[in-house]
């Protein structure tokens, strides 16, 4: 059996398998960004509207992308259940702060990934990881740059905040 | 190492052709290719995780598991899933 197996695949069977856990956690946080969007749809909170859609989107995106990946490399991508995803909020800030939890959440398995692919020379693996890394660093510096304004204008109407986030 | 050479495992995964393995699970033996051994992999692994043998165990304790795209349907009681997982685990350790 010695080559066996890597003849049919070029990703190693560890790394499909953290891989493969890193979409339904890529899918979840989509599902999860999709409740927070139709939270503040609800309440006209354009901006954050847009951003959580955009997010949704997005964490969608990377999930593919491994999808891809795995499939690509010879593995076997599986498709995740999504478990309970959370549709109540007390206010806009807790959902931004929410939204950093879970962003940070995701680098963390990311590193946990690359840690994995690193530890067995699946060097492919690794390359492939690192556009994640980066990506992680600008996601979670973009809902930090949003928590910061709840900072500024803490005591200013809610809508007020919203017209005054970020829009990209 | 010589005398393993007389002994038959009840469970044994062996490489037919080039995309094409043999699953042997006592008399039965079945053909699979690439793809239903990944898939067959994921099952075991989903089903020998702790909470899903805690609750095999309190309820059937056995399973009945679809083998290569559902051609196949196999019982197996815990000891025989435990040597499935590990013959498996065994035959994707030689990456």
């Amino acid at each position: 059996m010695k080559t066996a197996i890597r003849r049919q695949m070029t990703i190693h069977p560890e790394v499909m398998d953290v891989l493969n856990d890193q979409i339904a956690l890529e899918m979840h946080a989509s599902a999860s960004y999709l409740a927070m969007a139709s939270w503040c749809d609800q309440r006209e909170l354009l901006n954050s509207k847009a951003f959580f859609y955009k997010q949704a989107e997005e964490e969608r995106e990377h999930g593919m992308k491994i999808f891809n990946f795995i499939n690509d490399a010879g593995g076997a991508a599986i498709s995740p259940a999504i478990p309970v995803v959370n549709n109540d909020f007390e206010s806009l800030k807790a959902i931004y702060e929410t939204s950093l939890d879970q962003e940070i959440g995701v680098t963390q398995s990311i590193y946990k990934c690359f840690s994995k692919a690193r530890s067995v020379n699946d060097f492919a693996s690794e390359v492939f990881l690192q556009w994640f890394v980066n990506e992680q660093v600008e996601e979670e510096d973009t809902v930090r740059s949003i928590l910061d304004v709840f900072e500024l204008m803490g005591d200013m109407p809610l809508k007020m905040i919203d017209e005054r986030l970020p829009t990209e | 190492m010589e005398i393993l050479h007389d002994v038959t495992f009840n469970i044994q995964i062996t490489k037919h052709t080039f995309c094409n393995y043999q699953l042997k699970i006592d008399d039965k033996v079945m053909s699979l290719t690439f793809p239903q051994l990944l898939q067959l992999r994921n099952k075991v692994q989903a089903l020998t995780s702790l909470d899903s043998l805690e609750n095999i165990i309190q309820n059937e304790n056995f399973v009945l598991l679809f083998i290569a795209d559902r051609k196949h349907l196999v019982f197996l009681d815990i000891p025989k899933l435990i040597d499935l997982k590990e013959e498996l685990g065994y035959c994707f350790s030689e990456f």
